[in-house]
């Protein structure tokens, strides 16, 4: 990679700033949602212990 | 006892309308609001009267689209609370007959009035008399529909704890197109540039909502009452 | 007729879907994005205005039209769910607010960042940034509206019926937004010129555009697992669906 493509025609302050917002922001999601999903999981696991002849 | 619509709708406005005024104070605070908001903007921004008269169209729009949402929060609260409000919905008339009139009653007490304070607040503002017309028309369309709008928040919001800061959240946003155009008809007002394109706009939105929303705001209690 | 469709529509089938489908949508979304940022950013050619900056629309476009995409799928989802009561509504419309909201904020920071060299300001009231402020202030209030009440059902049709007034409002919004500006602007904020986009930096584009899309079903569909299963705790399809 050239000094050229960091320097960004002298935008470098701007452009990557984004696309390092831009990886956060879809780190974020998948990080988020993945958390989400797993307490949503760990919760229904937790119920399913506490009631274990119930079904409804 | 068999009452017809429009009966009904002015049996509520009736009743709003004794209920507020049997408590003046609390038919006084959002003016009493709207006087101090404005109040406070000279005191912060400048002296100058040419300034504030820059100024002034916003002040005036914030100002009243502020004391309308304090207001607001007690559209369906005491009725929700004391059950009057499921008494009204099961007296067989429809519950929107109920919504329409309170949200009107609520407009009056509040919108209306804002409208015959402006001509003091916009003198205070350095507003010139010529502009007072478009000023109030704009205010009374613009309060009627921001009514409509809030009615939606408050039959969303009715039944929880602490909604007011969340009907304030909720409407704010989508009364930014009546600051937008009503602020913008002050301004051309002031500047005596022809207002009629941003009037026409804000009577459109008006008609629009005032369509639509007496729908929504009856499904929104439907939504938290039940 | 209908029945095929709520089967296809209920919980379990939605669960098992959705966690089948995941790993698909992000492994397409990372071949698009990788595909469309190397694509945009080493081989396309500067803007003969803007030069290497424009590069900024390969993030700022793609974000700020899933905020707009992921609005009007919350809205539409939440109007399915409360117009025929198809429960499965209310979770994918809790699922794609957050989602909707986190690429807002960041076609605003974006559109900031891609301000300052272009506009010489950080934030100017340009009526599609000031929209997509307002937009952030309705994600806000839906989100907030749901998680407000204490019985989640009551939540749900609430943040349902705010959604969709505020899709109706969406258009009324960036139109009012769009005339304020052109009485209130000045010359400060130059006219970014829209010439055609030549080809070599459309593609790169279109290619963002579906990543994001791409990405965007693959988060829903980890998110809607997770409202799934919180909606249904108590039936019985649970069991088996969490115990691997």
């Amino acid at each position: 990679m050239s000094a050229a493509f960091w320097s960004m025609g002298g935008y470098a302050r701007y452009v990557w700033p984004c696309m390092a917002l831009a990886g956060v922001v879809l780190a974020w999601n998948l990080w988020s949602a993945r958390a989400y999903r797993d307490a949503a999981r760990q919760r229904a696991r937790r119920a399913l212990a506490m009631s274990p002849g119930e079904t409804a | 006892m068999n009452v017809g619509v429009f009966e009904a709708f002015t049996l509520v406005v009736r009743r709003e309308l004794c209920l507020s005024f049997r408590r003046p104070e609390q038919l006084l605070q959002p003016l009493v609001f709207f006087l101090i908001v404005t109040t406070l903007f000279p005191l912060g921004l400048s002296l100058q009267l040419s300034l504030l008269r820059d100024m002034s169209p916003g002040v005036l729009w914030v100002a009243a689209l502020l004391s309308s949402l304090l207001s607001l929060d007690a559209l369906f609260k005491g009725d929700a609370d004391d059950g009057t409000l499921e008494q009204l919905a099961l007296s067989g008339q429809g519950l929107m007959v109920i919504v329409v009139a309170k949200t009107c009653a609520h407009w009056l007490v509040t919108g209306a009035a804002l409208v015959l304070v402006s001509p003091v607040v916009g003198t205070a503002l350095g507003i010139p008399v010529a502009a007072f017309a478009t000023m109030m028309l704009s205010l009374g369309v613009g309060t009627l529909t921001l009514s409509w709008l809030g009615a939606i928040g408050a039959g969303l919001t009715v039944g929880l704890k602490r909604g007011n800061v969340l009907l304030s959240l909720i409407v704010l946003p989508l009364a930014m197109p009546l600051l937008i155009f009503g602020a913008g008809a002050t301004d051309r007002a002031i500047s005596g540039t022809n207002a009629a394109g941003a009037l026409y706009f804000l009577a459109a939105l008006c008609v629009f909502t005032c369509t639509l929303a007496p729908f929504a705001a009856t499904a929104a209690l439907r939504i938290t009452l039940e | 007729m209908w029945t095929w469709f709520y089967k296809l529509a209920s919980p379990p089938s939605v669960y098992a879907a959705a966690g089948a489908l995941a790993p698909w949508f992000l492994a397409t979304a990372a071949v698009a994005i990788v595909y469309g940022l190397v694509d945009g950013l080493v081989f396309a050619p500067p803007d003969y205005q803007q030069g290497d900056a424009f590069r900024i629309v390969y993030v700022h476009a793609p974000s700020a039209w899933m905020s707009l995409f992921s609005y009007t799928s919350m809205a539409l989802a939440g109007a399915i769910a409360l117009v025929w009561r198809i429960k499965i509504g209310h979770a994918v419309a809790a699922a794609s607010a957050p989602i909707g909201a986190s690429f807002t904020l960041l076609a605003l920071v974006t559109g900031s960042l891609w301000g300052k060299p272009m506009w010489g300001t950080y934030w100017a009231w340009d009526p599609r940034l000031t929209s997509e402020l307002i937009l952030l202030f309705l994600y806000f209030g839906v989100m907030s509206l749901r998680s407000a009440f204490e019985d989640p059902a009551r939540g749900d049709r609430a943040a349902a019926l705010l959604g969709i007034v505020g899709l109706v409002n969406v258009p009324i919004i960036h139109f009012s937004v769009t005339w304020w500006n052109s009485l209130h602007q000045g010359a400060t904020v130059a006219k970014i010129g829209k010439p055609a986009m030549s080809l070599s930096m459309l593609w790169p584009l279109l290619a963002m555009l579906l990543g994001f899309m791409l990405f965007y079903g693959a988060v829903l569909c980890m998110r809607l697992q997770g409202e799934v299963l919180n909606r249904e705790r108590q039936a019985k399809w649970v069991r088996e669906a969490i115990k691997s």
